[in-house]
């Protein structure tokens, strides 16, 4: 490095200021912004950048909408440098997923900064937008056959020149909108928190000046890259793989044909201290709205990232990207060809993408005996209670919004604890959902209920955090409330469960009489209920009621190995019922089993039954075979010491001539270990229909299952995986054998 | 009119007395947690000593005693709170367990990076003691399901079974009309005549049924211990004469009647930090400081807050412990760097950080001899010579001071162990600097349009660093800086205020729904300081002065601005004159050109305030004078240690000069006067630093 030599005071006082300038930037906004979105969703975030825009600080708020912020500054350094310049006191606008943002709604603004003729850095900040145009309210056209059905980006412009307000470009942006004002507030906001945000950094330079800035910025990327390739070095090397699963409506195809899943499938590797995520092999792209751009899967992967391997350490974005290389094949639903329409990108493939980075880095983390406890499963993603509603009100005022209900499933579960109940979604931490008091005083509707909803979790050692059932009602109405539902979520389980803990709940989304609707919450029919998956142009009259469920987050590790007292006491606290308590975990309760019922007074594990019931399971799901018993018979299950993790459930051991792969609770050997382990595991496949909430069923869930994974010699399950029916499991995890990292 | 201002702190309890003919006189003893009456009591027998009469005829002769406690806020700090029952509307008990869905507002700075760390604020009713009652009210009042009684017995019942000795009732929509939530207590009364009972409607008519129902069952949650706490304090203190008026601290500013405290208990949750920014504002009314920006650097914390035209600022979203309240709370800004803060080197960064670890007051730091092995910024402190003690006798051990700085700091980056104690001063300043600005600037205002107050017991160490750079033209270190609070307690006006959210709506549409709710609040807002009227003499005795504001926003913003209502019927022209003042206002927070002409204002609350006043004589001015030092210490200032005068902050004289580098020390403060400034001892005893 040719920077000055800075101290390490110095230094520390520099990186202090660049965090709270990039705070000041986000409150500025907020207050000069005031908007719902901004202020009370904080649906939102900002970043400093490196002169090249890699980001070096970003916000706690909506991480997938900065992560990969570099991409505009790297677009505008490429294009505009000559035509139309980038100068001092210089803003540019821009929403266009194929050159930076997530999707339409989501837009972006970056200030240069420049201390004398010399750009030191960028400010930028990313504000989600109620409406920027296009055919539908609310910037979502499910049947979009291109972005040309969608609202058509904006390009990056200089919306501000040399410190001032480009008139022609400003109109150029509001008229395209049906909330005019609101986008006017917020770009407010975002104009004056660069503005902040750029005199700050400047000052910065005069205290300490430009070669400090240079230091400092350069010393926090490299310093970011040098801690993740420490971390990756601990890691074990190997190849993780899975595939999530993305629902298109196609409204222009024969009704047989109209929903077709689209599969996001990650192959990531890891040697040494790099890392590929390749994403090559996911579906072509879709004829419509689901479909990612590059950019934004770019964020959702490296959002994932951040959170889920990140944890613990300082999060510079731009340090991470010499480490890590994205691979996608463009035409694919994860890196769509212009003009593939892609504004529903965040409620589905993005989700997907989030999920199977989250799943192989857990995986990854699972190997390390110190990292472990980094794991996490997966959060809520969005389902199909994300939706907008829009339509005229009982004075006439038009009204359109995307709903915030969704954001109320629950968390992953983790290694040493349960998964947040109704938290919402992990790579959002700032993320809320409204008080229905206040939507209740904006919008034509009545809340009928919304609650936590028992055995929505996935089970596990740890239990993921439950989601949450809503019933939404019009109320003074003179016309249908029109509903939009993302439609994710519905046929399957999206929040997978890590080291054979069960994935979370599914999604529900429906429209039915009022009357229904509350039967069906009190007495789900055992038969189950078949639900039609939503299309474009639902609406919701008088009398008729909107069922949403949330997702539950997945579960850590078998079930079967859950602390009984811990299951009691989720009885207790109706989070989970007591039929649940004996399907899921295998423990039985003391109290007569009451339906379900919310609340129960204390209860308390029968531990003898418990047992005898855990034992048959275990024998069942060995089809009748004598499990073997643990090695110790401890609560924590994995007793073994000797050989070198592998995973929460297996160990390596020495074997005769080559390495085996051993199960930590029974000491089995199952198999060699470089084979497939889930050639040799015991798998049962059952269709994920039985498991939906309510008993409901939506068509197309039958192409669906569930793989449980168990060790052969003692019943352990160490894997769920969620597979279409007609594919086999998948290898999620492969070591690269050899010198395998170990760190103690 | 003799007055006593107690604030009950963590470590000491500190009492400030001031009497009708202008002395001041404090007292401390420590706190004793589990009978903190005891404290209390202690720290008054000191201040009678020191003003050499009985605490029996210095009560006696008391006017107005003004308390400030925690204890409150330590039943939600060690989770040995009442056992709450929450009654909500059937479908909605999950409100205060799904919390808006946030897992992260409130965490500290290393638990944000950690999402393994990410979890929801601590439950105070766990789900089984929360019930449903059937009922439904819409946000216009009209009830939508008539409340079945039978269900809400039913209900009650159940609770009671369980063992719940508080109740909080939190009905939708109960802000739009009370009426189910009033015949919830009835029942409730009837059944459990003695239980705590906190009523949403009652204690906070706002709309958004989270935060409103987070408030009330903090306010059971604290109840009972608060309420017996009071009446077993107040019950002493009768004993001993007592026959004044016992107030209790706000945290909305001002004190409120112990009558009142004991039935809305979470109004007194957190004094303390209010206390000294109440202080602050009337000080600065006495010095003409109309804008201050309150400092206090405590063991474990940095405290910031803002005195703006006049007016103490007040959050826009309190949170106590994570815990979200819909009352009004004095905004004060932390973060976790005091004197207890852990200096460590990042090796990756190449960084010396300070915090976010800290040794707090066990085993404290080093230099205390109690165990602490980390170098803190209290042991940078000492070996730079800027303090040798702790209160008036613990000797601070600087050899271990030293050890520590030297082992984990200077050697690991090759500096010596001034420059390295002096680098972690450096970097600690430097957040607190880094607050302050935050807290400024973020609120859309210029630091350099303040003056900056310092007190706590480490404030007046640092502040002639952390307040350089800044811009601010002067710091004052208040004569009272080490009982900062307790003054803040006695200096503060009578005061209840009543905020009632309505369904937004036009103001000149609503005029009728304002009036008549103006007309029912005063009148509410007037009978809660009844009682305390009664026990008011001599020129104290006055009826409340009441003012009345309207909440007012743009359509779908968020920022509510409360602009003052006239008193008496509010007609068309009335209204107009408020919205403009509106207009204006907005204009002056968020910027010239804002306020667009096409948005629709809607008002969104209606507010009363009830004050009396209580005028607190000063100490009448301080004679000038020109004292000598009383000794000197050496001291290390940018690179070289030098001997430095220590002046008795009691010997200093008004307008003396004291020029750095040199000490201003009392028996709980020591103001380091850092090189090339100068401070001046102003009339009533601060010591006030300028900056050119």
């Amino acid at each position: 490095m040719s920077a000055p030599q800075v101290s390490p005071v110095i230094f520390e006082v520099v990186r202090h200021r660049l965090n709270n300038i990039n705070e000041d930037a986000a409150a500025t906004l907020k207050r000069v912004s005031g908007s719902q979105i901004a202020v009370e969703a904080n649906d939102l975030n900002t970043v400093i950048m490196a002169p090249d825009g890699r980001v070096v600080a970003c916000g706690r708020y909506v991480l997938v909408q900065v992560a990969s912020m570099h991409l505009v500054v790297a677009d505008l350094l490429d294009q505009y440098a000559d035509n139309p310049g980038i100068a001092p006191g210089d803003q540019f606008i821009t929403n266009d997923p194929y050159v930076a943002t997530l999707h339409q709604p989501d837009v972006a603004l970056a200030a240069p900064v420049f201390v004398g003729d010399e750009l030191v850095a960028w400010c930028a900040s990313v504000v989600h937008q109620s409406d920027v145009g296009g055919p539908t309210p609310g910037g979502i056209t499910y049947g979009a056959r291109s972005i040309f059905d969608e609202a058509i980006p904006m390009a990056p412009m200089k919306i501000v020149e040399g410190g001032r307000v480009r008139r022609d470009i400003e109109r150029e942006y509001l008229i395209r909108s049906r909330t005019p004002e609101l986008n006017a507030l917020d770009l407010a906001g975002q104009i004056a928190a660069n503005r902040e945000a750029v005199s700050q950094v400047v000052g910065l330079c005069d205290r300490y000046g430009t070669g400090t800035l240079r230091a400092v910025l350069d010393r926090l990327l490299a310093s970011g890259e040098q801690q993740l390739r420490a971390r990756l070095r601990s890691l074990p090397d190997g190849t993780w793989r899975h595939v999530a699963y993305v629902l298109h409506h196609d409204i222009e195809a024969p009704p047989a044909e109209q929903d077709t899943v689209y599969d996001v499938r990650l192959t990531m590797t890891k040697l040494g201290d790099h890392l590929e995520l390749d994403f090559s092999d996911s579906s072509d792209q879709a004829p419509g709205a689901v479909n990612s751009s590059r950019a934004s899967l770019v964020n959702f992967a490296m959002a994932g990232l951040l959170i889920y391997l990140c944890n613990g350490l300082p999060w510079v974005p731009g340090g991470i990207w010499p480490v890590v290389d994205i691979v996608s094949r463009k035409g694919s639903v994860v890196d769509a060809r212009w003009p593939a329409g892609i504004a529903m990108s965040t409620s589905s493939t993005g989700q997907a993408i989030r999920i199977c980075v989250n799943a192989c880095v857990a995986r990854m983390l699972e190997g390390s005996p110190s990292s472990s406890r980094l794991l996490m499963a997966s959060c809520q993603s969005a389902g199909g209670g994300a939706c907008t509603i829009s339509g005229v009100d009982d004075i006439g005022r038009p009204f359109a919004t995307m709903t915030t209900d969704d954001i109320t499933g629950g968390g992953g579960a983790r290694l040493e604890s349960d998964g947040a109940d109704s938290s919402g979604f992990t790579t959002s931490p700032g993320a809320a959902v409204a008080n229905v008091e206040v939507n209740e005083s904006y919008l034509p509707i009545r809340y009928v209920l919304r609650r936590e909803l028992a055995d929505s979790g996935g089970p596990g050692v740890h239990r993921g955090g439950v989601g949450t059932v809503q019933l939404i009602a019009p109320h003074n109405i003179h016309q249908p409330i029109n509903v939009l539902s993302f439609g994710q979520g519905l046929q399957h389980p999206c929040a997978i469960g890590v080291a054979g803990g069960e994935p979370g709940g599914q999604s529900g989304f429906a429209i039915m009489p009022l009357g229904r609707g509350r039967e069906l919450l009190a007495s789900p029919p055992a038969e189950g209920c078949p639900v039609p998956l939503p299309t474009p142009g639902m609406s919701m009259g008088a009398g008729e009621v909107q069922l949403l469920i949330s997702q539950g987050g997945g579960g850590f590790a078998d079930p079967l190995e859950r602390d009984p007292g811990a299951v009691a006491a989720d009885v207790t606290e109706g989070l989970v019922s007591p039929a649940a308590a004996r399907r899921d975990y295998g423990v039985v309760v003391g109290t007569a089993e009451g339906g379900g019922a919310v609340h129960v007074a204390d209860v308390e594990a029968d531990v003898e039954a418990s047992g005898a019931l855990r034992r048959a399971m275990r024998v069942e799901r060995l089809g009748g075979r004598e499990p073997l018993p643990p090695l110790v018979a401890s609560a924590e299950g994995g007793a073994r010491t000797q050989g070198l993790r592998f995973s929460h459930a297996f160990e390596l051991v020495p074997g005769e001539g080559a390495t085996g792969l051993a199960c930590r609770r029974c000491g089995c050997i199952i198999c060699d270990a470089a084979a497939n382990v889930y050639e040799h595991a015991v798998v049962r496949t059952v269709p994920v229909a039985g498991r939906a909430p309510f008993g409901l069923v939506y068509p197309g869930s039958e192409a669906f299952v569930l793989h449980h994974c168990y060790c052969p010699g003692c019943g352990l399950q160490f894997d769920v995986q969620i597979g279409r029916r007609d594919e086999p499991v998948l290898r999620a995890a492969e070591p690269v054998l050899g010198p395998v990292a170990s760190d103690g | 009119v003799q007055l006593i201002g107690v604030d009950a702190g963590g470590t000491f309890t500190d009492s400030v007395v001031a009497t009708g003919d202008g002395h001041l006189a404090v007292g401390k003893a420590l706190s004793t947690p589990g009978a903190l009456a005891e404290g209390v009591l202690a720290s008054l027998s000191d201040a009678a000593d020191r003003l050499g009469v009985t605490v029996e005829a210095m009560l006696a002769g008391t006017d107005v005693l003004a308390h400030g406690t925690t204890v409150g806020l330590n039943a939600l700090l060690t989770g040995t709170g009442a056992t709450v029952g929450l009654l909500t509307t059937a479908g909605f008990e999950s409100t205060l367990a799904i919390a808006k869905a946030n897992k992260v507002h409130g965490l500290s700075e290393d638990e944000l990076e950690a999402p393994t760390r990410w979890n929801k604020p601590a439950l105070l009713v766990p789900r089984r003691l929360t019930r449903g009652v059937r009922e439904r009210i819409d946000a216009h009042g009209a009830v939508l399901e008539e409340i079945d009684l039978d269900d809400v017995r039913r209900r009650v019942a159940e609770l009671a079974a369980q063992g719940v000795n508080s109740l909080a009732v939190a009905l939708l929509w109960s802000v739009a009309n009370p009426t189910h939530e009033r015949q919830v207590a009835e029942v409730a009364r009837g059944m459990l005549p003695d239980i705590h009972l906190a009523l949403s409607s009652e204690l906070v008519p706002k709309i958004g049924e989270y935060e409103r129902t987070s408030t009330v069952v903090v306010d059971a949650y604290v109840g009972p211990l608060v309420s017996s706490y009071l009446a077993h304090l107040e019950d002493r203190l009768r004993t001993l004469g007592f026959a004044g008026l016992f107030v209790l601290m706000r945290m909305g500013g001002g004190v409120l009647p112990v009558e009142l405290a004991r039935r809305m208990p979470v109004h007194t949750l957190h004094s303390g930090p209010v206390g000294g920014v109440a202080a602050a504002s009337k000080l600065g009314a006495q010095l003409g400081h109309a804008n201050i920006i309150t400092t206090d650097v405590g063991g474990t914390s940095f405290d910031v807050g803002l005195v703006t035209g006049g007016d103490v600022l007040y959050s826009s979203k309190p949170m106590i412990e994570r815990q979200a309240l819909a009352i009004p709370v004095v905004d004060v800004t932390s973060i976790g760097t005091g004197g207890g803060s852990i200096a460590w080197i990042d090796s990756v960064l190449g960084a010396l950080r300070v915090g976010p670890a800290s040794a707090g007051a066990l085993p404290g730091p080093a230099c205390y001899g109690r165990g602490g092995a980390r170098p803190t910024v209290t042991d940078a402190a000492v070996i730079l010579g800027y303090v040798d003690r702790l209160g008036r006798q613990l000797a601070l051990d600087a050899d271990a001071a030293v050890a520590a700085v030297r082992e984990q700091v200077a050697a690991p980056l090759g500096l010596d162990v001034f420059s390295a104690a002096d680098g972690i001063l450096h970097v600690a300043c430097e957040q607190m600097r880094d607050l302050i600005r935050r807290t400024t600037i973020q609120r859309g205002h210029d630091p350099a349009d303040f003056v900056l107050y310092a007190f706590g017991g480490a404030g007046p160490q640092y502040a002639g660093r952390y307040a350089a750079d800044l811009g601010v033209a002067e710091v004052v270190v208040p004569a009272l800086a080490a009982e900062f609070s307790a003054f803040g307690a006695a200096a503060s006006e009578l005061k209840t205020a009543i905020e009632q959210d309505i369904a937004p709506g036009d103001l000149h549409a609503s005029l009728d729904r304002v009036n008549s709710l103006f007309t029912r609040l005063e009148t509410a807002a007037r009978q809660q300081l009844t009682t305390a009227e009664g026990r008011l003499t001599g020129r104290l005795r006055q009826p409340p002065a009441v003012s009345r504001t309207v909440g007012l926003r743009f359509y779908r913003q968020i920022h509510r601005i409360d602009i003052a209502a006239p008193s008496g019927p509010v007609d068309g022209a009335a209204a107009d004159r408020m919205l403009d003042a509106f207009r204006n206002r907005y204009e002056q927070i968020v910027g010239r050109g804002t306020a667009r002409h096409d948005t629709p204002v809607e008002v969104v609350t209606i507010g009363v305030e009830a004050v009396i006043p209580v005028p607190l004589v000063l100490p009448s001015s301080r004679p000038p004078g020109d004292a000598v030092p009383a000794g000197a210490r050496r001291a290390w200032f940018a690179g070289e240690t030098c001997s430095c005068p220590v002046y008795p902050w009691d010997s200093l004289g008004a307008g003396q000069e004291v020029k750095g580098p040199a000490f201003i020390e009392s028996d709980q403060t020591t103001i380091v006067v850092y090189p090339g400034q100068t401070t001046r001892v102003d009339h009533l005893g601060n010591v006030r630093i300028g900056f050119a």
